[in-house]
């Protein structure tokens, strides 16, 4: 399939959208969770309740209109994969600091440390690549339990009834959590955060932000492709490499071979477009607000950056896919193997917080006391 | 409390967390193991430029209560995070 440049502008479009949506609001996956088991924080665990619930609305109208159809939902075979890669993810992503799309926004605000992360994650993927052929692929087969993945879209009721059921069902907790004037007020200073010019302001509600980035997605579904941030970086991994090593690696890699199937030729995409531009979008968006400052990290924390994003490259392509796939497009398509991701990556950030960073756990204590 | 910027970079902290550079956790857990050695009333200052930080250590300290979150202010870049140990 030959892409015509209309795509690719499309492509530029929507990571710059995504890019500077992500910085204004720091939006940050490891930190809803983190943040929620460690401080019971749940300011940003809200923003992702909110995108998820964006999405899953998205969807529906997207499918109930016949824009797409269900054979055009993200799925992915079904399987033990999907929970180990979640974990590893999880795991990766919390030594690292930052997830698929943190690093990237982060790469554009000047963090040194992210671009490491980011080599290393690209690195990572084309470990995965290598190891793919050889052995890789007989390891995980026996992990598989459905080869061509499910999607409760495939169900035989109104494509509206299960999304909009869930969302029903989120908005009565949220009611029931902060009682209907709470949930109205939600909304209120979602909508009306702003100081003066918001192009300046260097902080976004993250609500607000996580609806918009919600929207963005499922326009993209609807005009382009599902979302998606590791596939597309594995492919600028082959690429780059095989301007040195030429086209023959990727021809003789079996799961390389794969990614580039649908492409004329071995080079870069609209959806690796996409991840340029998220980059790009986040730099703009950082130095209108003043938030672009080149970020020397603490060597100490080298091994971090180094460690965390080689797991999260080799795992974003057992599981497969990062956050963004998984909770936008995964979530968003009703995707079960997406749940088991999602549910494997809250256990790895679990497992770090607790025992590799030994941060507190308030959400598992009852009493008020502090130490230790 | 909340205090004007100017008042709290005339506050003397008697700690001072350098976290230059670092991302999160870090920035969290850097100034938390700050508050934890302090005395009840001395005055800690996290110096980041990781503007995260500006809310995940009000919120944190106010659901340990470990310290009270004085305010932040913003200097050339940097934020000065300024808690007081309860």
């Amino acid at each position: 399939m030959a892409y015509t440049w209309d795509v690719f502008l499309l492509a530029a479009f929507f990571g710059f959208a995504y890019g500077f949506l992500l910085q204004k609001a720091d939006f940050c996956f490891v930190a809803s969770i983190r943040d929620w088991i460690s401080v019971r924080d749940t300011r940003i665990l809200n923003g992702v309740l909110v995108l998820i619930a964006v999405a899953l609305i998205g969807w529906a109208v997207v499918l109930a209109t016949g824009a797409r159809t269900v054979a055009d939902v993200w799925t992915v075979p079904l399987g033990g994969a999907n929970l180990l890669g979640g974990i590893l993810f999880g795991i990766g992503m919390t030594i690292a600091g930052g997830c698929g799309s943190g690093t990237l926004y982060r790469c554009g605000m000047g963090y040194v440390q992210f671009w490491i992360v980011l080599a290393c994650s690209i690195a990572g993927n084309l470990l995965f690549a290598l190891l793919y052929d050889p052995w890789g692929r007989d390891a995980l087969e026996p992990l598989t339990v459905v080869e061509s993945g499910y999607t409760l879209y495939s169900l035989p009721v109104p494509v509206y009834a299960i999304p909009v059921a869930i969302v029903l069902m989120m908005a009565a907790i949220a009611i029931w959590r902060f009682g209907f004037r709470g949930f109205a007020a939600g909304f209120r200073s979602a909508l009306t955060d702003w100081e003066g010019n918001p192009f300046k302001q260097s902080h976004w509600d993250i609500r607000l932000v996580a609806a918009l980035i919600g929207i963005v997605a499922t326009v993209q579904f609807a005009l382009m492709s599902n979302v998606s941030i590791t596939g597309p970086e594995t492919r600028i991994g082959a690429v780059a490499v095989s301007l040195f090593a030429g086209d023959d690696f990727v021809f003789n890699n079996t799961y390389l071979n794969a990614l580039f199937a649908d492409f004329p030729k071995i080079g870069l995409g609209p959806e690796e477009t996409l991840v340029f531009f998220l980059i790009i979008g986040s730099l703009a968006a950082a130095l209108l607000s003043g938030s672009f400052k080149l970020r020397w990290p603490k060597k100490s924390r080298l091994p971090y950056a180094i460690i965390g994003g080689l797991l999260m490259g080799v795992s974003s392509r057992i599981a497969p896919g990062c956050n963004i796939a998984n909770v936008i497009t995964g979530i968003g398509g009703l995707s079960i193997s997406s749940v088991i991701v999602l549910v494997g990556m809250i256990i790895g950030i679990f497992i770090v917080v607790a025992f590799v960073f030994k941060m507190p756990l308030l959400l598992f204590r009852r009493d008020d006391s502090f130490g230790a | 409390m909340s205090l004007t910027e100017r008042e709290l970079l005339e506050l003397k902290p008697d700690h001072v967390v350098d976290a230059i550079g670092e991302v999160c956790p870090h920035t969290l857990n850097l100034a938390l193991d700050k508050l934890k050695k302090a005395k009840p009333g001395e005055i800690v200052v996290e110096v980041t430029d990781h503007s995260i930080a500006t809310k995940t250590i009000p919120a944190a300290v106010k659901m340990n209560k470990i310290g009270e979150f004085l305010g932040v202010a913003k200097k050339g870049g940097e934020y000065h995070i300024f808690v007081k140990k309860l």
